[in-house]
């Protein structure tokens, strides 16, 4: 386990360490220069080589990726050139919306399709498969965006029952059924596409354990087909779908950038958009980095899980 | 007499159909006939329907892409226009059917492209332990970027546009398409034929080309059906962001934005273009599932 756990951790360290170097250096050669984005269209050669040095752009690229680097490390990532504040609570302020935002819709979803696919299994029915399969590929077939926006149409203008988009006023954790009210349509709007993939998957893989001789041997014995499902093959079809369900954090944290755009939810998404307009890069990098970070500590997390889960992959090193 | 028959000459395999153990020719017989039934079949229609509206739309249209209509201001459909008209005037059955064009080319150029680079990358990369390593990585790092966010980053350097779409979507497709060939690579040159086929001189190309190519075809045809309605959702997305398509053309994300955005006044505006994009991602959807049911029969 040591031995899978630490290769599995070198690759994602590499990954990581070529991405921020990467990213470095794709945002200085986007087009259009931060320097004439603060000082305006007509400032002097001399303003310009000032406010050049000032941001430490004058310095040559290894240098100021260590620096960067350094300052990632104490945390300290300095004042946004455009967007205003400071980088650090700028991002922390976003990254607690999309994080709440993001672990709601996954909730939703992982919970939905427990729900749904133990329902199609255990039930079995013709008419309840091909309804469970309609709804599936209707949330599949129909984008994010045209979803969320239906969503308030309905739920927001017509009958006015949920806000229509922003942030609860008092916070997350201080009055939770106010928050719930906010989170409840851009939750739903994200989490449909995740849902559908999940129940799917986790579907097919419970209808494999019911067709494995221990099933049968249970039958033979005279326990009831729900009992089965729900004791053990749910349990042995859950392993797989842990790396499914890793995997849809990532289209969520893509898919947040949509539905936030329409609910005018202030998250890293949005963030990310004004900054790359703003050609604001000590926001841009940071967030970059952290997209990729995030992707690498889920692949890390599911395979970690997967292996904890099925002893058979920590022994033989595979995923 | 001199023997002119030159022993260095390299020892190639002959071609002489199918390889004992190769699996690859009667399986693809079964792909074709799980798309002329069932499932399949309405798949190919629903997409063939979509395709063929957009390669005659410019024929069949009434209206101009972006001609402005005298007095036709968000009229809900009827008899001069079928769809309606939008708050400047314009057919929204002419704007549809022109939209459809621009997803074509996303997804019947962009995703080949970006399928064929990534199955090229991964075949050449796998064979040798030390690209291999290389390629997979960078798969890896371009993977970490969610799609969208790889679309706003290089629309920052290309500018919003048809062009900067398809880059996004091959740019997105080559570690997908990649990866898949790897696995394929990493599987087929373990089986008994292939070793055969090294025993009598086959290189690795010959390999690569003649059995892993063709027994992975089976996978890759189901990711690129896949790959090809993600791709009508990311042309979506990116218009709808602002990032695709430049205003006033038309393209199925924008119209669907737009529509939606006027759902008060206009209720049915949405409709159309909402319809094809369903119809077309649901037909790939229907393909892909009848390709990968076809596959574990």
């Amino acid at each position: 386990m040591t031995r899978y756990l630490l290769s599995r951790l070198g690759s994602a360290l590499l990954v990581t360490a070529l991405a921020s170097i990467g990213i470095f250096a794709l945002i200085r050669l986007v087009p259009g220069d931060p320097v004439t984005v603060l000082a305006g269209p007509d400032a002097t050669p001399a303003a310009r080589d000032a406010i050049r040095a000032q941001l430490g752009l004058d310095q040559p690229f290894w240098s100021q990726y260590v620096h960067w680097l350094g300052d990632l490390a104490r945390f300290d990532l300095g004042p946004s050139y455009k967007l205003g504040g400071d980088v650090g609570s700028l991002i922390a302020d976003g990254a607690l919306n999309t994080v709440v935002l993001t672990l709601f819709a996954l909730v939703l979803a992982a919970v939905g399709a427990i729900v749904t696919s133990t329902a199609a299994v255990v039930g079995d029915r013709r008419w309840l498969n091909s309804l469970l399969s309609g709804l599936n590929t209707a949330a599949v077939a129909v984008p994010t965006f045209a979803t969320a926006l239906v969503l308030v149409l309905v739920f927001a203008v017509r009958f006015p029952v949920l806000p229509a988009g922003g942030t609860p006023p008092a916070g997350f954790f201080a009055q939770p059924d106010i928050a719930l009210q906010y989170l409840l349509l851009p939750g739903i709007a994200l989490a449909l596409p995740a849902w559908a993939a999940l129940t799917r998957f986790l579907t097919e893989a419970l209808r494999t354990q019911m067709r494995q001789p221990y099933v049968t041997t249970a039958r033979a014995l005279g326990i009831p087909r729900r009992r089965i499902v729900l004791t053990q093959a749910l349990r042995n079809a859950l392993p797989s779908t842990v790396t499914v369900l890793g995997l849809q954090l990532g289209t969520l944290l893509g898919g947040a950038i949509l539905v936030e755009a329409v609910f005018a939810w202030p998250g890293l998404g949005r963030l990310v958009e004004q900054g790359i307009s703003a050609r604001d890069y000590p926001v841009v990098q940071v967030l970059l980095l952290l997209s990729v970070v995030v992707f690498v500590v889920t692949q890390l997390a599911t395979d970690v899980i997967h292996a904890w889960l099925d002893p058979r992959v920590r022994l033989n090193g595979v995923s | 007499m001199t023997l002119d028959v030159s022993l260095e000459e390299p020892l190639s395999p002959v071609p002489v159909g199918p390889v004992p153990g190769d699996l690859a020719p009667e399986r693809r017989d079964s792909l074709l006939h799980a798309l002329r039934h069932g499932r399949g079949l309405v798949g190919v229609v629903l997409v063939a329907t979509v395709v063929v509206l957009g390669v005659l739309g410019p024929l069949v249209a009434p209206y101009g892409p972006t001609e402005q209509i005298k007095g036709a201001n968000l009229l809900g459909p009827g008899a001069g226009h079928w769809l309606g008209t939008d708050e400047l005037n314009r057919d929204i059955l002419s704007r549809t059917l022109y939209g459809i064009r621009v997803d074509l080319v996303v997804v019947f150029a962009a995703v080949p492209v970006g399928a064929a680079a990534g199955v090229f990358l991964g075949l050449v990369t796998s064979w040798w332990t030390v690209t291999d390593v290389i390629a997979q990585r960078a798969f890896d790092l371009l993977l970490a970027f969610p799609a969208l966010i790889l679309g706003i980053l290089l629309t920052a350097f290309l500018g919003p546009g048809v062009l900067t779409v398809g880059v996004v979507i091959v740019a997105l497709e080559i570690p997908v398409f990649g990866r898949l060939v790897r696995t394929s690579v990493r599987t087929v040159r373990e089986m008994p034929f292939v070793e055969a086929s090294q025993v009598v001189g086959a290189g690795p190309w010959w390999v690569l080309r003649r059995h892993v190519l063709p027994n992975s075809l089976e996978p890759l045809t189901v990711q690129l059906a896949v790959s090809m309605s993600v791709a009508v959702f990311i042309e979506g997305a990116m218009s709808f962001l602002g990032l695709g398509v430049r205003p006033p053309h038309p393209s199925l994300g924008s119209l669907i934005k737009d529509g939606v955005r006027l759902l008060h006044e206009a209720p049915f505006f949405a409709v159309g273009p909402l319809a094809v994009v369903v119809a077309l991602v649901l037909g790939l959807l229907l393909i892909s599932q009848s390709l990968a049911e076809a596959r574990r029969a």
